[in-house]
């Protein structure tokens, strides 16, 4: 489904090239359900952001769906976003002048989906993430936890082949939160790629596979002598 | 089309909305009055006044040292026979007004000697049996006058000539069902015979509050004996300006005794027409100064609005972006939501352009906007709507996808 094979992208200024992924690799498979964490500018967001498309990257290769996307152009970009790619921030990123129902049918308005398949499917995710009541309601009216549900229903609407999570719980308090992640693991149970970059190592745990990333490179914990000690501590805070 | 989330989010921006819809709304109303009152003020400019003016000059003659009736009529016909001398001047005769002159006699015209029944009222012009070769115009009935008709008037004299000539227009006014030759008028309690019909000449005003009866003008074959004479020159082709210069020398030759401004004593009708519509030309540039300042605000007024709400929506255009919109969707929302505003306030535009117009028609009687008028001001004031906001929407459609991931 999304497989990175020795990816780079670089920033550059006059004076310096900083490596925000170097040589990444990683490879996630239809159905699975990935977390991918690391420390605080390890390069987890620069992958999401790849991942989906909305940042190129400098070198390597991504293939998304059996497409090779380095050579595609802006529109066709914006394309397999749309039909391909379901988007969790971790701000909501809720258009705050639409209701939850404009929201939602956002994506499916530049899919070119006509206006009664658009009111199915809208009201279809609404009833999935259990707002479909709120349907009139304005971003502002709602809780954290409700406007993240109504992120969730805008990315599924769009029935994507992956669901991108940038740190979706990240805004959220425990009790919300864990409401949010139930309804991935759902998601996922019915059969959803999903890909979550996260701190949280409790929300990490709960997804299929681990991907670690550190330094702009996936790394193996268990494996590196270099992280061992670390690794165990996380884990052991996990188990614990 | 995405008008209906666009008018969702509008109602979020009402003020900015409202403020531009007012604006635009404004700007219409004022600009397609101002275009009108600019159309109709530089069709006045070229509006034919009937004479061959291209070869025609006029000489404004002031005596000197309060001359008699006799002695006037003695010095005008010396004038006449001096111009006529004059290399390059094919045609003279003196008048006391001219077309685009602006000053002269109106007399009301009527079929009976009871004034109170005059059927409208007409431009005089005095005139002798050169004038219409003077002044090249076309005799479509009827005679000339003959020399022995041409009388004179002092400044004790009334006006009531025997014959008259008459333009078409008038003679149509006055007798719709047959032909005015031979048909009596009447300026004065005398009547007069028309005997001939002329196929346009306007009187010499060209204030619009003389446009009911500009085109019907009367000659009548007189000279008048006043200090102050006009003589109207027809020159021979392609000599307008050297006889300009000739004749002034010549009639000083002639007599001394006399005033001929240095200024404005011998004007081409280039001249006269230019110092005649002055007013005009300068209403017309002011009109469209103001229209084009007003545009201008407008303009600017979209543009800075529009910058002002791409910079604030920058995040939610990356989310759009990320979502799947194309750089072309993001442009064509701006695009739309501008449009969306901007037939907003022309339809408000267009009442209120009316509104301005009925009023500008009650209190300076003005003719009723035309719809062209409006047309042309809807259509502009779109197309400034869009051209103002292209900038600022091309910016943001090149906002990135990813900035929907950045935090602030």
């Amino acid at each position: 489904m999304l497989k990175m094979t020795h990816l780079s992208k670089v920033y550059r200024t006059e004076v310096v090239e900083t490596y925000a992924l170097r040589d990444f690799n990683i490879d996630v498979k239809e159905g699975e359900f990935v977390a991918v964490t690391g420390p605080s500018g390890s390069g987890k967001t620069t992958f999401l952001t790849i991942a989906g498309l909305l940042e190129t990257f400098t070198g390597g290769e991504y293939h998304l769906d059996n497409i090779e996307v380095s050579n595609l152009d802006d529109n066709a970009r914006s394309k397999i976003r749309n039909e391909k790619i379901g988007f969790i921030f971790q701000a909501f990123n809720l258009i705050p002048d639409l209701n939850v129902f404009d929201n939602v049918e956002v994506p499916l308005r530049y899919r070119g989906m006509k206006a009664p398949e658009r009111k199915e499917r809208i009201m279809g995710a609404l009833e999935r993430v259990g707002l479909a009541s709120r349907a009139k309601h304005y971003p502002a009216e709602l809780s954290g936890g409700q406007q993240q549900r109504v992120a969730i229903a805008r990315a599924l609407a769009g029935s994507p082949r992956l669901l991108l999570a940038d740190e979706p719980t990240g805004n959220l308090d425990t009790q919300m939160a864990r409401g949010v992640l139930e309804l991935l693991e759902e998601i996922h149970r019915e059969g959803a790629t999903i890909v979550m970059v996260t701190h949280d190592p409790e929300l990490a745990a709960r997804a299929q596979r681990n991907v670690h990333i550190i330094d702009g490179q996936v790394v193996d914990l268990a494996e590196d002598p270099r992280f061992h000690t670390a690794y165990t501590a996380a884990a052991g805070q996990v188990r614990g | 089309m995405q008008i209906k989330p666009i008018l969702a989010a509008l109602r979020h921006h009402k003020a900015g909305t409202l403020l531009i819809a007012a604006q635009i709304a404004l700007t219409l109303a004022i600009v397609c009055n101002a275009l009108f009152i600019i159309h109709a003020r530089l069709v006045r400019l070229h509006q034919p006044s009937g004479i061959d003016e291209a070869s025609l000059l006029v000489i404004g003659n002031q005596w000197a040292g309060k001359p008699g009736s006799d002695q006037m009529a003695s010095l005008m016909a010396a004038d006449l026979d001096t111009l006529r001398k004059v290399p390059g001047v094919a045609n003279v005769y003196a008048t006391n007004t001219f077309p685009l002159g602006n000053g002269g006699m109106a007399l009301g015209v009527s079929h009976s000697p009871d004034k109170l029944k005059s059927v409208t009222t007409s431009g005089i012009y005095f005139a002798d049996e050169n004038a219409l070769a003077t002044l090249g115009l076309k005799l479509v009935e009827g005679r000339n006058f003959r020399p022995d008709e041409i009388g004179q008037l002092d400044r004790q004299g009334y006006v009531k000539p025997d014959v008259v000539i008459i333009t078409r227009a008038l003679a149509a006014l006055m007798f719709p069902q047959r032909s005015a030759i031979g048909q009596p008028i009447y300026i004065s309690a005398k009547p007069s015979i028309v005997i001939g019909i002329v196929d346009e000449l306007r009187t010499p005003w060209v204030d619009t509050s003389f446009a009911k009866w500009a085109d019907y003008s009367t000659l009548i074959p007189y000279r008048e004996l006043t200090p102050i004479v006009q003589y109207i020159v027809r020159v021979q082709p392609g000599q307008l300006d050297e006889v300009m210069h000739r004749v002034r020398a010549a009639l000083y030759a002639a007599n001394r005794l006399r005033v001929i401004s240095p200024k404005d004593g011998v004007r081409s009708f280039a001249q006269v027409r230019e110092q005649a519509y002055r007013d005009d030309r300068g209403m017309a540039i002011l009109m469209s100064g103001i229209s084009v300042i007003l545009l201008l605000i407008t303009g600017a007024g979209i543009v800075g609005l529009t910058s002002f709400w791409v910079g604030q929506r920058r995040k939610q255009i990356g989310v759009r972006r990320a979502l799947g919109a194309t750089r072309h969707d993001i442009l064509s929302y701006f695009l739309t939501e501008n449009l969306l505003i901007a037939v907003g306030g022309v339809v408000l535009g267009g009442v209120l352009a009316i509104g301005l117009n009925l009023w500008l028609m009650k209190q300076f009687e003005l003719d009723r906007l035309a719809p062209g008028y409006l047309l042309a001001g809807v259509v502009t004031l779109l197309l400034l709507g869009q051209g103002a906001v292209l900038a600022p929407a091309l910016r943001a459609s090149r906002v990135p996808p990813v900035e929907a991931t950045r935090s602030i």
